[in-house]
């Protein structure tokens, strides 16, 4: 099975720093893989180990992402290779332009039976871009995936709905979306970080994926602040727990809450 | 696309289709066009739908079995591409994000997630979500039309039913979709659907809590303050002990009850960002540095062990 995992490279949110205007900076955040891509590349590693194939990582983004450092980070998790299409035109891409470089990095790859990607981005976190993704390249596709069997030329995949579980069946090549607890993301290990350094990483730029239209933005972000606190009494109960809790439930009926 | 001025509204589950038909009467107030359902589901759904203020129903008929929701996706672009309408609400749901994204695709334009509130800047549109875990509040303008966006459950308050709607009920030409998956089974995970969003009083267990079986005492704690139970991600999502519809923030519900209770809960921003606009934040914790307690109004310093079975007490005694 040929599987490409997409995973996006992005600005740690706990890095964020709140200047005294509400602005934020992420000049000093640093630059990771989105915790909810690793259990997609977790997924796509069980799945090689089980029926054979191969692994590819694909990100794209601005140029800073090509650094070794990531390249390692990401090839040490498994996969034989990694494409990056790391160009600053992408600086700040909203979910369509990335969705149809994806899109055309997949079909450059070619002969790709089965597209993984995370539940949500680090940065982000619209959940979209895979279901985007999906129905650009015309497969099935679906969301919340917490299972997947692959069978011949199809695969057997639990969805993870609001308030069932969904099992369904449906023919490669599709695009899954998976849950971040699918599966719990192995650490690398010495081995495989040494041979990290060694596998191939292909740089392509916009220009080799022929796209002549589709980045031109559809969405443009006006403003970018940090949430505006809530103004709250912060009133601290301690003492002994029956203190405590008479003191908070007098404070609650005061307040007229029970 | 040159659009005309009416919104479309479309989710699966009704209670969120009301407050979605809401959100398109504000926006439409705006651009003066009407707002629509879109409805697939038996005719009785279609006049429910007029009656919770929907000015016109699209009636898709009835979803055949062994059929998704998400097989609407072909049927509703050819739709939108024919009507050409401002712009698509749909449900911030699962099947509503999938609905969404693969529409957008669709339709060439990028859905905005997860919207907050909509804003006017003149005759542009302006949609207010979260980034960054909730760290950051972002303001996007969408620049391609029609606008598609999603909205959760909570963030618009459904009107009243009306008794007498005189809104029609068209229909649209269903398409089939180029694929399909078979469903193979449906098992349903929550016993009972609970909609947080419009309970009064939320007792929302965290991490703090050592084992499943100590939710029973958590339980008491709601019971005695009639509450509804939440929690955090992690005790859906990961261990598993209360289905996923009852924990709060980014990726889960958005409450606004009069009263919050997190009882050992750190209150991430992942977090806090579903139940900020709670009207009184109490915290329970052993840590007085938690992020949750500095945005409480109420903090009790100590272990949930002693504390909640302490507060169980004092209310029971109140009510004696
Ligand atoms: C993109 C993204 C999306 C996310 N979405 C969500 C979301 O929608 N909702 C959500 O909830 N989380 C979400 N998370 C996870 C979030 O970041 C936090 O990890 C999570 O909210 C922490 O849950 P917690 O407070 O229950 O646990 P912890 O952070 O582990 O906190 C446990 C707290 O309990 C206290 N405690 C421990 N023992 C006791 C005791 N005996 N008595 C009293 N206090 C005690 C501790 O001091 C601590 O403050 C998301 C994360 C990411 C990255
Ligand atoms: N720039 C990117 N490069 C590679 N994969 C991406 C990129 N952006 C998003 N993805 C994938 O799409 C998923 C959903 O992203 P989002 O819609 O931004 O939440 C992520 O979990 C990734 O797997």
């Amino acid at each position: 099975m040929k599987i490409v995992v997409c995973a996006k490279l992005a600005p740690d949110a706990s890095d964020i720093e709140i200047r005294s205007d509400g602005s934020i900076s992420l000049e000093r955040a640093e630059w990771r893989i989105g915790s909810f891509d690793l259990p997609a590349i977790e997924a796509a590693m069980r799945l090689k180990d089980a029926h054979g194939g191969s692994v590819t990582a694909l990100s794209v983004g601005p140029q800073r992402i090509n650094n070794s450092k990531l390249r390692k980070d990401l090839l040490s998790r498994g996969p034989d290779d990694l494409v990056l299409v790391a160009e600053d035109a992408l600086t700040g891409a909203d979910t369509a332009v990335t969705a149809r470089v994806l899109a055309a990095a997949v079909r450059k790859i070619g002969a790709v039976d089965l597209v993984l990607t995370g539940e949500g981005s680090a940065d982000l976190y619209f959940q979209q871009v895979g279901l985007q993704l999906g129905e650009l390249l015309e497969v099935p596709v679906f969301n919340a995936v917490s299972n997947i069997e692959a069978k011949g030329s199809q695969v057997r995949i639990e969805r993870s709905l609001e308030e069932e579980t969904e099992v369904l069946e449906l023919p490669l090549p599709a695009l899954l979306a998976v849950t971040t607890d699918i599966h719990t993301p192995r650490l690398p290990n010495m081995k495989e970080i040494l041979l990290a350094g060694k596998k191939p990483v292909y740089e392509w730029r916009l220009a080799d994926l022929e796209m002549e239209r589709g980045l031109e933005p559809r969405v443009e972000a006006v403003s970018l602040r940090a949430p505006r606190p809530v103004e709250r009494k912060r009133i601290l109960i301690e003492g002994s727990p029956e203190d405590a809790a008479q003191t908070l439930v007098g404070y609650l009926a005061k307040e007229g809450v029970v | 696309m040159t659009e005309n001025k009416d919104v479309w509204v479309y989710s699966e589950k009704p209670a969120l289709q009301a407050e979605l038909i809401a959100c398109a009467r504000q926006l439409t107030s705006h651009t003066g066009g009407q707002a629509i359902a879109v409805v697939l589901g038996p005719r009785s759904l279609a006049e429910q739908t007029l009656r919770q203020g929907a000015q016109r129903v699209i009636w898709l008929g009835e979803l055949a079995s062994g059929r998704l929701v998400e097989d609407l996706v072909p049927t509703l672009a050819a739709g939108v591409q024919a009507k050409t309408p401002f712009g698509l609400i749909i449900g911030a749901t699962i099947r509503g994000r999938a609905v969404a994204g693969r529409l957008a695709a669709r339709l060439g334009v990028a859905a905005l997630a997860d919207v907050l509130e909509f804003q006017w800047d003149g005759p542009a549109l302006l949609a207010r979500h979260m980034v960054f875990g909730g760290g950051a509040v972002r303001i996007d303008r969408p620049l391609a039309s029609p606008v598609i966006a999603t909205v959760g459950q909570g963030i618009f308050e459904a009107s009243a039913l009306q008794a007498q709607p005189n809104g029609e009920i068209e229909t649209l030409p269903w398409v089939e979709p180029p694929w399909q998956a078979a469903v193979i089974e449906r098992r349903s995970r929550a016993v009972s659907s609970v909609n947080l969003s419009a309970a009064k009083r939320v007792v929302c267990p965290g991490r703090g809590v050592a084992r499943q079986e100590d939710l029973s005492m958590i339980e008491e704690l709601a019971q005695a303050l009639s509450a509804e139970m939440a929690c955090t991600r992690p005790l859906a999502e990961g261990l598993g002990w209360l289905p996923r519809e009852r924990y709060i923030g980014i990726s889960g519900a958005m409450v606004k009850p009069d009263l919050y209770i997190g009882v050992g809960v750190s209150g991430q921003a992942q977090h806090t960002i579903g139940m900020s606009e709670s009207r009184v934040v109490v915290a329970i914790n052993k840590d007085r540095h938690a992020p949750l307690v500095s945005q409480s109004d109420y903090a009790v310093e100590g272990d949930l062990y002693q504390v909640v079975p302490a507060l169980i007490r004092a209310l029971k005694a109140r009510k004696a």
